[in-house]
């Protein structure tokens, strides 16, 4: 049994938050701009309440095996092979997930900041810093992620009102966007873009009880969708539909136009440290629980030795791409688009089978024993 | 087989073990107490003292013969080589062999002549009772001192005599007198060194143990302050002083306080810095984790929060464990002063945290990668001034940084007033040549400036020379990759602090994780308000004042109440 420890809601709720509004400082703004237009900023809010809706399904599940995490869940209800196979699958798409957000990071940042260094270089550094707090343990990272979500939160508020002057209403007309039909699909499908929340179903030892499992969910849920809705609704009165839908990475273009007099202008390097901080974070958890889903499918105790192994996994994955056309073209589709259907859609058909098999586990006084 | 073996060793330092078990210490919640107690304590059965009467005397026996016990004194302190070692024999009451030993200048020599061998030589009346009594009759009719107690084992009175204490032998016993004499030279009460106040007291400890615990119960007078003793050090057989309050400290800290002291087997323990590096839990740290002070009113309060606090003899120093990183940027000032004061001061330190460990970093990240973000005007500013510099930024300030610390240790090591007049003059004189002399920027020597004043704002010695250290780590990421590098070392750095414990309690908790406050963390609440001591050392007594703590007032808003039922009553009568 992999020792994780305990944490408590707030530990718990910064963590999936920070995992599920990293993903601003990144390409999906734009994306999101250009496939939904003016009306990106209620779609994320579809997006927010079919993965409530999601979630609320996966919570019955875990609520039918109280005490057990998702892959001990599966390999009751399908069986040992079946359920360790899925668990693998599990580890390999979150270290995927890993990857791919450290590698689009990497995109950005030698588009924005450091065009001269070379990739490997920012790698290692990274992965290092990655490597240390998925050695120290989920403690210790989930302690990181609730100290760190205060600068990432304030940054990007004190981001947003100074960019105020640019905000203009008329920009988010027309307000159906690209039609309802567009946005309602759209917003079904981004729903993967909150699936970070099923982590928590991963490092279900660590929390007290299925309340808390519930509670952090649907907290950190409400929390990413509200923030992505006014992230949005504001970065498309700033830029407008068409040249929002250009940039590279939306928030840290904002960040770039700010202009309040001649000594507060061209912040962006300031907000380069909240971008860092959550980057570094957010890739440290999905990096560490890639690591414990393949602890929990094997029985193996500790995570310590694994590091390294993975350490050069995730650099090896994370150098695949060709470019970052690629990345965005094709793995952040298959992240933000398309994962959802694997990653609830796995727990909801073992929800299923679980109803129909009637297995449930016991109370928790029974599974000590 | 040697071959095989070596083979066994390559494999064994490239795979994998599992590695032993240790039971991390963590302090249990109160209901879980009854259970940690019993699986942390080893269960110490009492052995049955009993006194042999022997003719032997060693290590283990009291002879009943006096003159095998002065032959046992004699070679315990390697008598007569070693002059400090005082015995001189006498007769009591005219008839009674016996002697008397101490150690030189250990001891008060006027309470020896007039309180121990005065009443003895001139006392003639001893009735005839059997030898064990005689003494017994010594210590209740005869001696004048305060302290006088019987001691049946070798060991001890070796050690009352290591201590100050004179020793008390009558033939035919078969145990000593040690009698309390100490009277070595000590320094007294005086103003605090390093922990300075506008407000408050002005007392520091000293180095007598017994001052100390006094300065301590002079603050408390409760009859719960308890002070355990605990021998630490083979050779230097250091006296400890463990001071706790019972009530309100989580049992499990005492024990494993205890338990950690008693566990140290090495031969010198001096001091509260070697005791510190003995007992705590992370070494391979830079920030402490076990809070020094020299102050008894900060030492109280931290006992009344629940803490534990461990007083070393000879040194000027309380250890107060467990504590949490803020503890650390609190002074005893913010209490004294009104909240908004208290509060804006610690801001202030938390500021010079960032600034001491961050504005060089933050300077080369700037000026080498980020120049975008300095407005033109500056910028030139900054480059004309560079430009007749032939090195790179960070040989710059890490030049500057130097001098700046070696400015530092000279002025230290320098006796006296001249050791100030060397900072000062040193750092202006030799910033200002570096100037000239086109070796350093003038913009940087403001920024090296600002940096050492940040570091010396820190309230705790040993938290300053820490960021010291985590300074130059900032300064390599900046170099190296600019923000980004500062930013991925400060995700490091505080990773490693929430890694580090105190004493089982998290080093960032109450932040992470995040447990309640007692009002009393970065920012005060005023003291009427701060209701609970803090949650994160689970101590027994949670309440430190009730809801109301200010009854005056409530008397005040029920007499107002009061006050305006009646004017109703008068309107209604009117």
């Amino acid at each position: 049994m992999l020792k994780e420890g305990k944490i408590g809601l707030a530990e718990a709720v910064s963590i999936t938050t920070l995992l599920i509004i990293t993903k601003i400082f990144y390409s999906s703004t734009a994306v999101v701009v250009k496939k939904t237009g003016t009306a990106a900023w209620y779609m994320t809010i579809i997006s927010f309440l079919t993965s409530m809706l999601l979630f609320t399904l996966v919570y019955i599940l875990m609520k039918r095996f109280p005490g057990k995490n998702i892959i001990e869940i599966f390999q009751i209800v399908l069986g040992r092979f079946i359920g360790k196979s899925l668990g693998l699958g599990f580890s390999a798409f979150i270290l995927y997930y890993s990857a791919m957000s450290l590698r689009e990071f990497l995109e950005l940042l030698k588009a924005y900041v450091l065009p001269y260094t070379p990739p490997s270089l920012i790698f290692a550094s990274f992965i290092c810093v990655t490597i240390l707090l998925a050695y120290l343990g989920f403690e210790v990272i989930a302690r990181v992620s609730y100290i760190s979500i205060y600068p990432v939160l304030i940054g990007l508020g004190i981001l947003l009102i100074l960019a105020s002057t640019y905000y203009k209403v008329d920009n988010i007309k027309p307000f159906f966007g690209y039609g309802l039909n567009t946005t309602m699909y759209n917003g079904v499908m981004r729903s993967s873009a909150y699936a970070e929340v099923m982590l928590l179903a991963v490092a279900m030892n660590t929390l007290k009880d299925t309340k808390t499992f519930k509670k952090a969910g649907y907290i950190s849920l409400v929390f990413g969708g509200a923030f992505f809705s006014i992230c949005l609704l504001l970065y498309v009165m700033a830029f407008s539909y068409t040249i929002g839908s250009e940039n590279l990475s939306g928030m840290f273009q904002l960040s770039r136009i700010i202009y309040l007099s001649r000594f507060v202008q061209r912040v962006e390097s300031l907000f380069l440290f909240i971008w860092v901080i959550s980057s570094v974070v957010t890739v440290s958890i999905s990096f560490y629980m890639s690591m414990a889903t393949y602890c929990k499918v094997f029985d193996i105790p500790s995570q310590k030795p694994l590091v390294y192994v993975f350490g050069i996994l995730l650099f090896t994955l994370a150098i695949l791409p060709k470019n970052l056309s690629e990345v965005i073209e094709i793995h952040m589709i298959v992240i933000r688009q398309y994962s959802g259907i694997w990653v609830f859609g796995g727990p909801i058909i073992v929800l299923l089978i679980s109803l129909l098999l009637r297995k449930k586990g016991g109370s928790i006084k029974d599974e000590k024993i | 087989m040697q071959k095989k073996s070596s083979i066994h060793n390559l494999f064994s330092l490239i795979s994998y073990k599992e590695k032993k078990e240790i039971n991390d210490f963590y302090i249990p919640e109160i209901n879980e107490e009854d259970k940690h107690v019993q699986n942390n304590s080893k269960q110490s059965s009492i052995k049955s003292e009993t006194t042999n009467l022997s003719v032997d005397a060693d290590d283990n026996n009291i002879s009943t013969i006096m003159q095998a016990n002065i032959e046992y004194l004699f070679k315990k302190f390697n008598y007569p080589v070693n002059k400090d070692f005082v015995m001189r024999e006498f007769l009591v009451a005219g008839k009674y062999k016996a002697f008397i030993a101490y150690i030189d200048g250990m001891v008060d020599r006027v309470t020896i002549n007039n309180f121990i061998l005065r009443p003895l030589l001139n006392f003639t009346n001893l009735p005839d009772m059997g030898n064990d009594s005689q003494l017994d009759f010594l210590l209740k009719n005869v001696l004048e001192t305060n302290q006088a107690e019987k001691v049946t084992k070798p060991a001890d009175i070796v050690y009352g005599i290591l201590s100050g204490n004179t020793c008390l032998y009558v033939d035919g016993c078969s145990y000593y007198l040690s009698c309390e004499t100490k009277g070595f030279e000590k320094r007294g009460v005086e103003t605090p060194q390093t922990e300075g106040l506008v407000r408050g007291p002005q007392e520091a400890f000293n180095e007598n143990l017994r001052t100390n615990v006094t300065l301590i119960r002079r603050l408390i007078k409760d009859t719960n302050l308890t002070t355990e003793f605990v021998k630490v050090g083979k050779r230097t057989n250091v006296q400890c002083a463990v001071v706790y309050i019972n009530g309100i400290i989580n049992p499990a800290i005492v024990q494993e306080v205890k338990r950690r002291l008693t566990g140290i087997s090495a031969d010198l323990v001096m001091g509260d810095g070697m005791l510190e590096q003995f007992i705590e839990d992370s070494s391979y740290t830079v920030v402490p984790t076990i809070l020094s002070t020299e102050r008894p009113d900060r030492t109280a309060s931290h006992l009344l929060e629940g803490r534990i606090a461990i007083i070393v003899d000879g040194t000027p120093f309380a250890l107060i464990a467990p504590v949490t990183l803020h503890s650390f940027m609190h002074t005893p000032e913010e209490t004294f002063f009104k909240w908004p004061v208290g509060s804006l001061i610690r801001l202030i330190r938390i500021f010079a945290v960032f600034v001491a460990a961050l504005l060089p970093a933050l300077y080369i990240g700037m000026v080498g990668y980020h120049t975008e973000m300095i407005p033109t005007d500056l910028m030139i500013a900054i480059i004309s001034a560079k430009e007749n510099v032939p090195f790179p930024t960070v040989l710059e300030v890490l030049l500057m940084e130097l001098s700046f610390e070696l400015i530092r240790e000279a002025g230290v090591r320098i006796p006296g007033l001249i050791g100030n007049t060397l900072g000062i003059i040193g750092a202006l004189i030799l910033g200002q040549a570096a100037v000239q002399a086109n070796i350093v920027s003038p913009v940087l020597i403001i920024i090296v400036a600002v940096t050492g004043l940040g570091n010396f704002a820190i309230p705790n010695f040993s938290v300053a020379f820490a960021v010291r250290i985590i300074r130059f780590a900032f300064i390599f990421g900046a170099a190296l990759l600019g923000f980004y590098g500062i930013g991925l070392v400060l995700v490091a750095v505080i990773a490693l602090l929430s890694n580090m414990k105190s004493f089982g309690v998290p080093f960032l908790s109450i932040t992470a994780p995040k447990t309640s406050t007692s009002g009393d963390l970065i920012f005060k609440k005023p003291v009427w308000k701060q209701e609970k001591r803090p949650d994160n050392i689970n101590p027994l007594d949670v309440r430190r004042q009730p809801n109301i703590s200010r009854k005056w007032a409530q008397e005040d808003a029920e007499s107002e109440e009061r006050k305006n039922i009646d004017d109703g009553r008068r309107d209604e009568d009117a």
